[in-house]
C-alpha cells in the first residue's frame, strides 16, 4: 500500500485558521485517494473521522472551489459535536457512519475505506438519492441531518464563503451583473 | 429586609429599552435628576457582546444555537419561532425557563424579552411607521376597546421630534395611512420590488408597495455624529448589536445623550417588584426593587415615576403593586389594568418569483424590508371584518440555488448548482390588526412565582372571528396583488381556522393599561398619565388603546417624549 504522511498544516490548510480544538493528524492513501485520520478527535474516533472526512469530500469535492477538507468541515463538525449537538444528534451521526460502513459490506463485501474512490462515490450517491426518496426512514433522517450539517459548515466557512462582504458600505438594489461583480471584487459599494 | 436609598430623584424610569431611554433623555436634558432602573445586566456601547463584526465562520457553532437548549427546555418560545434563535444574538434574549410566565395550555402566548441595559431596543425590527389619523379613530368609530383620547395631530410634532433624533431613512410616499415625516435618504428598492411596485400602482389607487422606513442612519446629522453614531454600512447584522451605532437603540443614542447631562443614574440587575404608593399623599413615592443577584430588597424615591418596562412588564408591576387604596393593583380603580392585550398577527405567508429580471442584481444587505400599508381601514360590503392588514414584504437580494444540504444531490453537480443565481423571490407576510378585546388579559398567577418571589404573569389572549376572517381575505388579496404585480409561481400559506395562532408572535404586544378619556374605563389619560395616580406615567406598549397594523415603537417613543414634556411642565408648576 502506498501511503505517506502529510503535515498537519497541509490537512488543516490556511495558516490563519484558528480552532479551539487540537489539529488532527492524518495520512493520505494515494492508491485509494483517501485521507486517513490517524488521531481520535474530540468526539469521533479516528476511523469515524476517516469515513466522515471522505463522505464530506465526496459530497463537496475540490473543483475550482475548495473541498470539504480544504474548508476543515470535519474538524469543525467534530468540535461541534460537543459544543452544539445533543446526545440524539451524536447518535444519529454515528448511526449514519455505521450505515455507510454496513452498506459497503453488504454491497461490496468490503469495509468502506478499502473501496476505491469510484465505488465510495457510487455508494454515497446512491445513499443520497434514496434518502431523499424515502424521507421517513431513520436512515434518511440521519443521513439528511448529517448532510445538512456538512453543507452548513462548508458554506459558512472562510474558505468557501469568499463572497461574504463584511462592510458593503451601502445597498444598490438594481444593478447589472458587471456592476455587481465589480462591487463584489472591491468588497464595498 | 428592605433598604431605602437616601438619594431622592426627580424621576424614576423603570426600564431602559426604547421608551425608557427616551424618558431618561428627556428628563435629563430638562435638568431633572433621573434614575433608570433596569432588571437586566449592564451593557456598554459598543459592547463586547455585540457580534456584528464577526464573519459567519467566526460565530459560535457557525451561527447555530446549541441543541441542548431545546433539549433542556430553554428558550422554548423563541425556538418555536424558527430561525430567530442564533448564536450571534442569543445573549440579548431572555430565557423563558429562567424567567417563566404562564398561559392557558391550549393558548400559548409568546412573550419575547430582552433583559439587559437597552432592553429590546438592541434587537428590534427598526421599521418605524407613523400611525395615520384613521388608526387613532378606529376604536371610537366601531366601538371596540376604549376610544383614543389623542389623535394623529396631537402626536405629529412628537413624531417629528423623535424622527429627527433617532434618524429615519425613508421615502416620502404621500400616504395618509403612513404619514411622511422627517426622513434621511431612503434605501433603494431592488429591481424586483420596483417592478412589482410599478405594476401595483398601475392597477390600484389604494395599494402601494413602498420601501421600509428604517431607524438606520443613511445621512447622520451633526447631533447623531456627536453621539458617536455612524452611517449604516448595509451589513444587516442589526440584531447582533451595532458597533457603529448606525441603527437607533437606547444604548447607542438616548442613554448616551442622557448621560452627557450628568443628570443620569443607572442601576442594573435591579428588578422592580412594585411601584410604591403613599396613601397619605395619594401619589407614587418610588419603587421597590429586588437585586437580581443577591435578592435583597431596596427602594428608591422620586417625585415622578415613568413605567417603561414593556407592555406586559409594566402590567405585571402595576398588578403587583397592591395597597389599601388599590387592592387589585396600582392605578386600577377601573379594573382595566391587564385588559385589552393585543399583538399583530400573521396568518398568511406568500412566496413568489419575479421572472424576466435575471440580468439585474443587488449588492449589500439592506437592513429593512418593503411594505404594503393597510388599505382596508374602511369596511367594504363584501368582507366580514373590520379594521385591516398590511404586508411586510421583501425581495432584497437575488438568491442563489445553494442547496445547503436540504435537497438531493451531491458532488460537482451540486456545487455547480449552488453557484447559480435564482430568479428574484418576493415574499409577503401579513400583519393584521387584532381588536382590543376586554377578555384578552394579563393577570397575576394565583400561585406561581418567579425566583425572586414575584407572581408570574398569566397571559390569556386569542384571536377571534374578526382576525380569522381577515386572514382569509389577506390570502385572497395577496394572491391577487402578486398576480397584478407580475409575479409567478405564487404559493400562499394560510393558517387554518382551527390552528392556534400565538398572540405575541410578532413581538408587538400592546395594551394592558390603555389610554382613554374616562377614568372608569381606562387607566391613563391623554398624557399617558394614570387617572388614579397623578405622578405615575406609563408610556410603553401598555398605554396603547388599539394596535393598528404598523410597527408600534415609533409611536411609543412619540408618546413618551410628549408625556415627559407634559410631566416636566407639571413639575415646574409644582403640581408633581
Amino acid at each position: 500500500m502506498q501511503s505517506h504522511t502529510i503535515t498537519r498544516r497541509v490537512f488543516i490548510g490556511a495558516s490563519t485558521f484558528i480552532l479551539s480544538v487540537p489539529l488532527l493528524a492524518s495520512s493520505f492513501n494515494k492508491q485509494r485517494s483517501l485521507i486517513e485520520i490517524t488521531q481520535d478527535g474530540q468526539f469521533f474516533s479516528s476511523s469515524e473521522l476517516t469515513v466522515l472526512s471522505d463522505v464530506a469530500d465526496i459530497m463537496l469535492p475540490k473543483t475550482d472551489t475548495p473541498s470539504a477538507t480544504d474548508a476543515h468541515v470535519v474538524v469543525i463538525l467534530d468540535a461541534m459535536m460537543l459544543s452544539w449537538a445533543v446526545t440524539h444528534t451524536q447518535e444519529q451521526f454515528r448511526a449514519c457512519i455505521k450505515l455507510i460502513e454496513d452498506l459497503a459490506t453488504q454491497t461490496y463485501d468490503s469495509v468502506y475505506i478499502n473501496l476505491s474512490l469510484a465505488k465510495r462515490s457510487q455508494l454515497i450517491t446512491e445513499l443520497d438519492s434514496r434518502a431523499f426518496e424515502q424521507k421517513k426512514s431513520n436512515m434518511s433522517v440521519n443521513y439528511r441531518r448529517l448532510k445538512e450539517m456538512i453543507f452548513h459548515i462548508y458554506y459558512t466557512s472562510e474558505q468557501v464563503a469568499t463572497d461574504y462582504v463584511a462592510m458593503p458600505g451601502g445597498y444598490a438594489g438594481d444593478i447589472s451583473k458587471t456592476e455587481f461583480e465589480a462591487a463584489q471584487k472591491r468588497g464595498y459599494l | 429586609m428592605s433598604q431605602s436609598s437616601s438619594q431622592q430623584y426627580d424621576v424614576i424610569v423603570v426600564g431602559s429599552g426604547i421608551t425608557g431611554g427616551w424618558a431618561a433623555k428627556e428628563f435629563c436634558e430638562k435638568g431633572y435628576k433621573t434614575l433608570v432602573v433596569e432588571r437586566g445586566r449592564h451593557l456598554d456601547h459598543p459592547s463586547k457582546e455585540y457580534n456584528d463584526m464577526k464573519a459567519p465562520w467566526e460565530l459560535d457553532n457557525h451561527g447555530l444555537a446549541p441543541e441542548r437548549l431545546a433539549e433542556e427546555g430553554h428558550y422554548g418560545m423563541l425556538l418555536a419561532k424558527k430561525g430567530v434563535l442564533k448564536s450571534d444574538s442569543i445573549q440579548f434574549f431572555a430565557d423563558d425557563k429562567e424567567y417563566p410566565y404562564s398561559y392557558p395550555s391550549k393558548r400559548p402566548f409568546m412573550w419575547t424579552r430582552g433583559y439587559q441595559l437597552g432592553g429590546r431596543s438592541i434587537t428590534w425590527g427598526r421599521q418605524v411607521l407613523r400611525w395615520g389619523k384613521k388608526d387613532f379613530e378606529s376604536n371610537a368609530k366601531d366601538g371596540h376597546g376604549v376610544p383614543w383620547p389623542i389623535g394623529y395631530d396631537d402626536l405629529a410634532p412628537w413624531y417629528d421630534y423623535v424622527e429627527s433624533f433617532i434618524g429615519v431613512s425613508a421615502n416620502k410616499d404621500g400616504l395618509d395611512s403612513v404619514p411622511d415625516g422627517v426622513f434621511q435618504t431612503p434605501w433603494e428598492m431592488s429591481s424586483a420590488e420596483k417592478y412589482i411596485a410599478k405594476n401595483l400602482a398601475k392597477t390600484y389607487s389604494d395599494r402601494r408597495l413602498i420601501v421600509g422606513r428604517a431607524a438606520n442612519l443613511t445621512k447622520p446629522t451633526a447631533q447623531q455624529s456627536a453621539l458617536g453614531r455612524a452611517q449604516c454600512q448595509a451589513r444587516s447584522h442589526c440584531q447582533r448589536g451595532c458597533t457603529l451605532g448606525a441603527y437607533f437603540s437606547s444604548l447607542s443614542a438616548t442613554l448616551p445623550a442622557a448621560r452627557n447631562t450628568h443628570n443620569l443614574t443607572i442601576v442594573t440587575d435591579s428588578i422592580v417588584s412594585t411601584v410604591d404608593y403613599d396613601e397619605a399623599r395619594g401619589k407614587a413615592s418610588g419603587v421597590t426593587v429586588i437585586d437580581a443577584k443577591t435578592k435583597e430588597k431596596r427602594s428608591y424615591k422620586a417625585r415622578v415615576v415613568f413605567l417603561c418596562a414593556s407592555a406586559l412588564g409594566s402590567v405585571q408591576i402595576l398588578l403587583n403593586s397592591k395597597s389599601k387604596r388599590f387592592p387589585t393593583g396600582l392605578a386600577n380603580s377601573s379594573g382595566v389594568v391587564g385588559r385589552y392585550i393585543m399583538d399583530h398577527f400573521t396568518g398568511v405567508i406568500a412566496k413568489s418569483e419575479v421572472l424576466g429580471l435575471e440580468d439585474r442584481y443587488a449588492f449589500g444587505r439592506r437592513p429593512i424590508a418593503t411594505y404594503i400599508p393597510n388599505y382596508r381601514h374602511e369596511k367594504a360590503e363584501d368582507v366580514d371584518f373590520i379594521r385591516g392588514f398590511g404586508f411586510q414584504t421583501t425581495a432584497r437580494e437575488r438568491p442563489k440555488i445553494a442547496t445547503f444540504g436540504k435537497k438531493s444531490g451531491i458532488g460537482v453537480m451540486a456545487k455547480e448548482q449552488a453557484k447559480q443565481d435564482k430568479p428574484w423571490e418576493f415574499k409577503a407576510l401579513m400583519y393584521g390588526e387584532m381588536l382590543p378585546y376586554y377578555d384578552s388579559r394579563a393577570s397575576l398567577h394565583p400561585s406561581k412565582v418567579d425566583q425572586w418571589g414575584i407572581p408570574q404573569l398569566h397571559i390569556d389572549a386569542k384571536l377571534k372571528d374578526n382576525e380569522r376572517n381577515m386572514i382569509k381575505q389577506a390570502a385572497a388579496d395577496i394572491q391577487e396583488m402578486l398576480e397584478v404585480g407580475g409575479c409567478s409561481n405564487i404559493t400562499i400559506r394560510e393558517t387554518p381556522p382551527n390552528k392556534h395562532l400565538m398572540v405575541g408572535n410578532r413581538t408587538h404586544e400592546m395594551g394592558g393599561a390603555c389610554m382613554g378619556a374616562d377614568p372608569k374605563t381606562s387607566v391613563l389619560n391623554k398624557w399617558a398619565q394614570a387617572h388614579d395616580v397623578a405622578n405615575l406615567f406609563i408610556t410603553d406598549g401598555a398605554c396603547m388603546s388599539s394596535c393598528a397594523t404598523q410597527n408600534p415603537s415609533l409611536t411609543y417613543m412619540a408618546i413618551t417624549a410628549r408625556a415627559a414634556d407634559h410631566a416636566a411642565k407639571l413639575m415646574e408648576q409644582g403640581q408633581l
